[in-house]
Order: structure tokens, then C-alpha cells, then sequence
């Protein structure tokens, strides 16, 4: 009983551990920039225009008898698009993220009431529930330029940004706990595969049959899925590896240098599954670089690179500035 | 900082989301509960076999031809098909001849022509069994036929 006290305070100290604004403010931007294209390009008014008898509602669609009428659908598609694009400006986020969020809930869960979930934008709309609540836009946003705190934030040079706040736990929390998501998707996949096929997914014919199948549905044949499927050894190869990396994804929470390996092998898993498959997840691969890369500490990099010195206005005496070494910990 | 934040920066109310959104996430993946956009995360979870079992819908014209349905260049509300016709056991025959009819309906709709039925298959497909760089076809079984304008009958 104590020690799983003892595990439950440290993982709480670790969540709740200190971090950088800027990093809050990356994943404000581009997951709500995401977010953007994808309602800006998805197919809700063909959807709208489904007739009943093929609705299989999932969710809480399962309060209506048909998809919603086409007229609702497009007023909450711009409300939805508009409400994203403010956020990722950092306009208003407060109001405008949760907004987004809130009329995107509906819209893709229509994706997902023709009888399958699609899980290709579930990860977005799971990491973007932390940040609704959350101080995104205290850095990286239009308020965050104009308004420095007084006496906390000197106020920037010309065509400068201002220091950002201090690290602080009010910024970490978000961030981790959007990092224990994305790592906890990829392991509850492979989970899902250990649990409902058992080894039999790697070492049986099951990727090889999977790719001849998804080859011969689709119009022409699929070299990149045959090339695999005729090759037995590469199948169950790559099966271990997908198996492996997402049963170890949870490890860059442990050791985020980790996800320099992890990450690049996920991109490649949905560029792999679309180049054989075509099937589009795009949001899912983007959602895994917006969050898993430090891009506070890359912009920190190239802004040393192109000024051969510290680009940021300076932070207060004695208190660390907003790092990504705080915010690695 | 309001009353309910910790000395620490973190309000009250943050630690008690965070704890029910993560327990809610684990809940869900770990017993592959789905309460979308919670989910189970089952992504190809299912061994496949060589031997795969399915489903066909075809149109049928006056003169007695027979075109699979083009589902992948109809709209996006009629892509569901895998899943429509994996279900089509369990729906009443007056659900299955609303089904033919969406599906006829869309088919008339792009090609100008007139569907005189449409005819739902099951199929079983050996993936494994090639022929050149496609599969070989499937063993093909009359599964119900929805005449249009009519209930519809097994086989």
C-alpha cells in the first residue's frame, strides 16, 4: 500500500513537474493548426448528405437516427475552422481552442459512425483535451507579445520576442500529460495486438495476408504491398518491429532521448501504411512530431545559429529561464 | 494565484483533472473499452488469415448484368461498406431493402442507368492463392436480393 503511494507521488511529481511556456505554446500551434487542415479538407458535407439506413452512429451520435442535416454541419464546420485557426494564433485561446475542440468533436465522430472507428484523428482530439484548460497562449501568441508581464518579462528589443515566463508547473502539466497520451496510444496498439492475436501476429502469414488483401482492393496492385507480402522474412520483420515500437514507445517518457529513435520509426509507420494500404494517417503522424519534438530548444538552436548569440530579450536574475532542460526532466 | 492553487502553481482543480483524464485513457486501453474519442486503440489488433471471409454487393441491370458496387468513388457517407454488409445478417429485411435502396439510388445517380435489383454475396477469398499480382477470385454465395421496389428474399 505505501509503496504504491510512493509510485503514485512520484508519477504525480513527474507530471507535475516544471515547464516551459513556449513548449505549451508549440503544441497550442500545431495541434490546432492540424486540426485546422483536417476539418478544413474533411468530407463532413458528404456525410451529411448520407441517407439514413447506412448511419452507424458511434458515440453520443447514437442520440440522433441519421447524420446531422448539411446545413448544421457547414456552420459548424467554419465555426469549427475559424475557432482552430484563431487558437493556433494564439487569438483568444482560451475561448477559441476549447471552441474548436468542442465543434470538432462532432464533425469527425461522423467520420466514425459508417461502422468502424477511425482512429486517424482520435489522437489529435485526445491531446488537445489537456491543453483546453491550460495557459497556451502565455507564450508564442499575440498577448504574449504585446503584454509582457511588468518587472517579470523585460520587454523585448525591436522585432524581438519577449523572454518567455519562467518554467513553472502551471505550464508542465499540460505538456506531460499530452506525452503520456501519445506514448500511451502507441503501447495500448500494440497492447490490443498482443492480447487479441498473441505472437501469432508476428509470426504467423498475418501481415502478408493483410497486405494482399488491402493490394487487391484497391483499383491498381500495390507494389509497396506486395513487395512486402511476397517476401515472408520482411513481413514478419516489420511486423516485430511495429510490435516492438509500440510496446516501447512509452520508454521516451522514461528517457526522452529515446525519441529520436521512436518518433522517426512512427513517421515511418504511417508513411509505410499509406504508401501499401492507403490508408491516410497523416494527423496521427503529425500529432506524434508536434508533441514528442522540443521545439522550444530548436527554435533556441537556430535563433543562436542566426545570431551567433542568445535570441531571447533575457530572463529575470536568478530564476532559470524557460528551458527545455527543465522541461526533459 | 487563487486560493485552491498549490504553493507550487498548480491549482487544485488541475491535479483532479489530470488524475480522472489519464485513469479514464488507461481504463479504456487497457481494457479495450471504446467510449469514442476514448478508445481501445484496436488497430489491425486481429491476426488475419489466409482464408478471409466477406461480403459483396452488386447491382444488377434490366438485362440480368451484374456490376459490383463501386463504393470507393461514391461519396464519402457510403465508404462504411465492409462494415454495412458485415452487419447485414442482423438487419430486418425492411432495414436490408432500405440499404439496397441507398446503395441503388447512388449507383443510378452516377451512371444514369437503372438498377433493376441489387444482390448481396458472401464471399470467401484465399489471399493467399495468386494470380499474377492479384488474388485469385472468390467462392462466391447468393447471401439475399433486393429486387428494387420489393422487400427483397434470401438468395
Amino acid at each position: 500500500m505505501r509503496r504504491a503511494e510512493t509510485l503514485l507521488a512520484r508519477l504525480e511529481g513527474c507530471v507535475f513537474a516544471p515547464g516551459d511556456p513556449r513548449r505549451l505554446a508549440a503544441l497550442r500551434i500545431g495541434l490546432s493548426a492540424i486540426l485546422a487542415v483536417r476539418l478544413a479538407t474533411g468530407p463532413y458535407a458528404e456525410l451529411a448528405g448520407q441517407p439514413a439506413a447506412l448511419f452507424r452512429p458511434i458515440s453520443f451520435l447514437r442520440l440522433l437516427d441519421a447524420m446531422p442535416p448539411p446545413g448544421l454541419v457547414a456552420v459548424m464546420q467554419v465555426l469549427a475552422v475559424a475557432a482552430a485557426v484563431l487558437a493556433a494564433a494564439g487569438a483568444a485561446a482560451r475561448v477559441t481552442l476549447p471552441l474548436a475542440w468542442a465543434a470538432a468533436v462532432p464533425l469527425i465522430a461522423m467520420t466514425s459512425s459508417l461502422g468502424k472507428t477511425a482512429h486517424n484523428d482520435v489522437l489529435l482530439l485526445l491531446c488537445l483535451v489537456p491543453l483546453l484548460p491550460a495557459p497556451t497562449a502565455e507564450a508564442w501568441s499575440p498577448a504574449a507579445r504585446r503584454r509582457p508581464a511588468p518587472g517579470r518579462w523585460p520587454a523585448p528589443a525591436p522585432g524581438r520576442w519577449p523572454a518567455p515566463a519562467p518554467a513553472s508547473r502551471r505550464y508542465g502539466w499540460p505538456v506531460r500529460t499530452v506525452l503520456v497520451v501519445v506514448a500511451g496510444a502507441y503501447f495500448f496498439s500494440g497492447l490490443a495486438k498482443l492480447l487479441h492475436a498473441g505472437l501469432a501476429w508476428v509470426a504467423s502469414g498475418n501481415l502478408r495476408w493483410a497486405l494482399y488483401a488491402s493490394s487487391d482492393a484497391q483499383p491498381h496492385p500495390n507494389p509497396a504491398a506486395l513487395l512486402v507480402a511476397d517476401r515472408p522474412w520482411l513481413a514478419h520483420l516489420l511486423a516485430a518491429a511495429t510490435l516492438l515500437v509500440e510496446l516501447g514507445f512509452p520508454l521516451v517518457l522514461w528517457r526522452p532521448r529515446l525519441a529520436w529513435l521512436f518518433v522517426p520509426a512512427a513517421v515511418a509507420f504511417h508513411a509505410g501504411i499509406w504508401m501499401a494500404m492507403r490508408l491516410d494517417y497523416w494527423p496521427m503522424a503529425s500529432t506524434v512530431l508536434v508533441v514528442m519534438v522540443d521545439w522550444p530548444a530548436l527554435a533556441d538552436r537556430l535563433a543562436r545559429r542566426g545570431a551567433g548569440g542568445p535570441a531571447v530579450a533575457g530572463a529575470p536574475s536568478g530564476e532559470r529561464p524557460a528551458s527545455s532542460a527543465a522541461d526533459r526532466r | 494565484m487563487d486560493r485552491a492553487a498549490d504553493r507550487e502553481g498548480v491549482p487544485a482543480w488541475a491535479r483532479r483533472f489530470v488524475a480522472v483524464y489519464l485513469a479514464a485513457f488507461l481504463v479504456c486501453g487497457l481494457l479495450g473499452f471504446e467510449a469514442w474519442p476514448l478508445t481501445g486503440w484496436r488497430l489491425f489488433a486481429d491476426a488475419r488469415q489466409a482464408r478471409q471471409p466477406g461480403w459483396q454487393a452488386v447491382t444488377v441491370d434490366g438485362a440480368g448484368r451484374e456490376t459490383p458496387v463501386p463504393f470507393r468513388v461514391l461519396p464519402a457517407g457510403f465508404q462504411g461498406d465492409v462494415q454495412v454488409l458485415k452487419g447485414f445478417p442482423d438487419l430486418s429485411p425492411g432495414e436490408r431493402a432500405a440499404v439496397c435502396q441507398a446503395w441503388a439510388d447512388a449507383v443510378e445517380r452516377r451512371s444514369g442507368g437503372r438498377v433493376a435489383a441489387v444482390r448481396v454475396y458472401r464471399t470467401e477469398t484465399d489471399v493467399s492463392h495468386r494470380v499474377g499480382e492479384r488474388g485469385a477470385p472468390p467462392v462466391r454465395t447468393l447471401y439475399w436480393t433486393c429486387p428494387q421496389g420489393g422487400a427483397g428474399a434470401p438468395g
